[in-house]
Formats: structure tokens, sequence, C-alpha cells
């Protein structure tokens, strides 16, 4: 589903992402941990290209989007992202704003589309706030709008951003219980963050980043259990 | 100091179509300067260095020098190069609108730059071109924020089309001169013309604060 050879990503002289290479298959959740600055969130954003690829490829069920042949606008309706802060549009109300990227890109009718939002809503716990503005929204719920915002474009994959980081210790249940759900349903999902009681539960692999390269990656036991570098063990000591 | 009312009486034809001038100058100011401000700004704004020069040394050019050097360069220089005679009141507009082209260039990138990067990302995370994520999300957030900065422009557009008078735009000042010349007298024009630029910017700024209450609240 997705595969990546070679990754390399640099920001002027920083080289950010060393040789990357992994292969995520379909409907599994694969839990991305490490310090900060490793390039847990640069790699994310290199999945559905936010971020330029200095080298190597990435493939999305077989069409590279390195090519500059591939329509990334395309690529991108088939890879919903949700983002640490949110970044809900604050000047349409939430249905508005689950709605816009289906009514404008793929042209799906007004109708359809606010039938669509509002199960969308339902999903995540929010109907009765379909007619608000995110500004009055507390965070666990702005990250809930947009899940469901990512979801109305029915994406093959989900990237998940450091989802709860900016939000008050006890929003973020509400928040991983969506994304558990949605693990159950069966969605592809990269997510990175420091949620390790979740990695391990929901995680299907865990890969552990630092400098910018894979250090190891395993099921979650293994690599919170029976970490092999020192390099995991000495992180997981510190955030365990 | 007497205040002679017999010659403002006398002059209140010439007043009422200066105005009307000034007016029109200042509309046409407005629009023109929009129009290509946008077009300045969003060249400005272009990821290639060297394709914004052009635009980032027109704006240096036009907020660097006074607007009364640039309307005598258009007014005895540019006009008649191109249509080998001069006409004041195209020079004005032409001035005003190239002036006021550079500043709202500024306020419309200041407005844009301004928005989240956040709101760009999400909006091309879920598969919007540029175009649509400007369209649909930051320009309806950064016009909201560049109606104050554009009202206050508007402002000192027309309070600067009365520069136009040393070219001989027959606008409000030039009639306040001609009143001066005439009479010998200072108090009457000069607080006449105060009287009516204070009519159009305070009218002006009442409809600015109308249109942003109702952005803010819509």
């Amino acid at each position: 589903m997705i595969k990546v050879e070679k990754l390399k990503k640099s920001f002027g002289a920083l080289e950010v992402l060393k040789e990357i290479s992994i292969t995520i298959k379909h409907k599994e959740v694969v839990v991305v941990i490490g310090p900060s600055g490793s390039g847990k969130s640069t790699f994310l954003r290199c999945l559905n290209m936010l971020e330029t690829i200095t080298d190597g490829s990435v493939l999305i069920e077989g069409v590279d989007i390195t090519d500059k042949k591939t329509n990334i606008n395309e690529i991108r309706t088939e890879v919903g992202m949700v983002f640490q802060h949110f970044n809900l549009f604050p000047h349409l109300t939430v249905l508005e704003n689950i709605m816009l990227a289906p009514t404008k890109v793929r042209n799906t009718s007004k109708e359809a589309a606010k039938d669509k939002a509002l199960e969308l809503l339902k999903k995540v716990g929010l109907a009765d706030k379909a007619s608000i503005y995110p500004d009055s929204l507390s965070g666990g719920q702005k990250q809930r709008v947009a899940i469901a915002r990512a979801l109305a474009m029915e994406p093959k994959i989900m990237l998940f951003d450091e989802p709860t980081s900016a939000l008050d210790p006890e929003m973020v249940g509400e928040v991983l219980e969506v994304m558990k759900q949605l693990a159950k349903e069966g969605m592809t999902m990269v997510i990175v963050t420091h949620e390790m009681g979740f990695a391990r539960e929901v995680g299907d692999r865990v890969i552990f980043m630092d400098q910018g390269y894979i250090v190891e990656e395993n099921e979650p036991v293994q690599i919170f259990d029976f970490p092999k570098h020192e390099r995991t063990k000495s992180f997981l000591s510190k955030v365990l | 100091m007497g205040f002679n009312w017999d010659v403002i009486v006398e002059y209140l034809p010439f007043f009422w179509k200066g105005t009307l001038l000034t007016i029109a100058l200042s509309l046409a100011g407005i629009v023109l300067g929009t129009i290509i401000g946008l077009f300045i700004g969003l060249g400005k704004m272009q990821s290639n260095r060297w394709l914004a020069l052009p635009f980032v040394w027109y704006i240096n050019f036009f907020r660097g020098t006074p607007l009364f050097v640039q309307i005598l360069l258009i007014h005895f220089g540019v006009v008649p190069y191109f249509i080998g005679e001069t006409n004041p009141i195209a020079a004005a507009i032409i001035a005003l609108s190239l002036n006021a082209a550079a500043y709202i260039a500024e306020i419309f990138r200041a407005g844009i730059q301004s928005i989240d990067k956040g709101q760009m990302e999400a909006s091309r995370s879920l598969g919007m071109t540029h175009v649509q994520a400007m369209r649909y999300v930051i320009l309806p957030q950064a016009i909201k924020r560049m109606i104050p900065p554009l009202g206050n422009e508007f402002v000192v557009l027309i309070k600067e089309s009365s520069i136009a008078a040393i070219i001989a735009t027959p606008e409000i000042m030039y009639w306040s001169r001609a009143m001066n010349g005439q009479y010998y007298i200072v108090w009457e024009p000069y607080l006449m013309a105060a009287f009516i630029y204070l009519i159009l910017t305070l009218s002006l700024s009442a409809v600015l604060n109308r249109i942003e209450r109702r952005l803010t609240t819509g």
C-alpha cells in the first residue's frame, strides 16, 4: 500500500531524513515514535508530499508520488491527514469544514456531502455541533472534527501527526477513542505520537526513529518490552 | 479675522465641481490601485526571486519617492512621452493609482501571509489545488484582515489627490488656490477645502466601518 524507498529529506544543509525505507501493508496501523527532532513528523509529511522529497521514492498503491507526472492532488484525496494543531477553517462552520473538500475537489452534490458530513459527525460524537464555528469547540472536539473532515474524502490511508500533543490531558482520551475505532474498521494508518499506551494497544507495528534513521521496528510488545537497540532503550526509559 | 461668506457662496459651484473631480480621482485611484496592487502583490509573492524582483522594485520606487515627484514625472514626462501632449486629469489618475498600488500590494501580501500556514497545508492535504485553497480558505480569511489597512489607504488616497492641484487638475485644492489668488484671502479657501476633505474622509470611514462590522459578524 505504501512503499518508501531510500527516502531522504534535507532542509538546506540539514539532513533530516537519511535513507528511510519501509513498506506499510493494507489495513496496517503503524505507530512512529522517537525523540523530538528525530524526523518522524517530516517522514509523515513526505508521505503526502507536504514536504518536497530530496531523494528516494514514495509509492502509494504503486504510484510514485515523487514522479513529476503524478497528479499529487489526486493522491492526496486518498491520503487523509490530521494535524497537531487541527488546522480547522475558522471562517466555516463545523459542517462546512467537512463539506468543503468533497464539494470542491470531488464535485459531490451539496446534499450528498451534507448527509456524509452529518454521518461522520455522528461517528465522532459531535452531531450536535454541526452549525457552530470551530472557535467555540474544545481542543478534543476540534481534533475530532478534523478527523471527520479528513474522512469525508473517503481516504484509503490516514496520517496522524501528533494528534493529541496540543490537547489538555483530559481530552486526549476522546480523540484516541475515535482513532481506535478507525483502526478497528480496518483503516490503514500511520500515526506519529507520544502516547505509548496507545501505540502498544492499537499499533500493529511500532517504528522507533532517531536522528533521521529508523533505528528499530517491530511489534509493539517487542519494542516496548524487549528493545534491542541502546537508543530505543534509553528513549523508552525516559518516556515510560 | 472676519469670515467672508460671500466669496464662499461665489465659489460654491467651483467647489462643487472640484469635489466631484476629487471623488472621481479617488474612486479611480482606489479601483485601479486595487487591481494593479493585487497583481503587484501576487508578483512579489512568487517563490522565484528573480521573477519577483521587478515587483519588489516597483514597490520600492513608489513607496520610497514622494508622490509629489511622481506626479510631476508622470505629468511632464511619462504622459507626453506616450501621447505627445499631457492631460492633468489622466496624469493625476495614473500617478495616484500607481502610487496606491504599491501600498495596496503590501497590504495584500501581509494579509495573505498573516494566515497560518497550517490552513494551506490542511487544504492541500485534502486534495485542493493551490488556487482552490487560496479561493476557499486563505482569501476569505485574509480579506477580513485587509479591510482596515485598505480603508486607511483609501482615506490617504483622498487626501493625497490634493497634490494634483499642482499640475492644474481642477479638483478641490485647485479652486481653493484660485480663490486665494483672486481675493488674497487665506482662511476662507483653505478652511473650506479642509471642511470638504473632512466630510469625504469621514463618510468613507463610516462606510468602511460598516463593511468591517458586517464581515466580522458574518
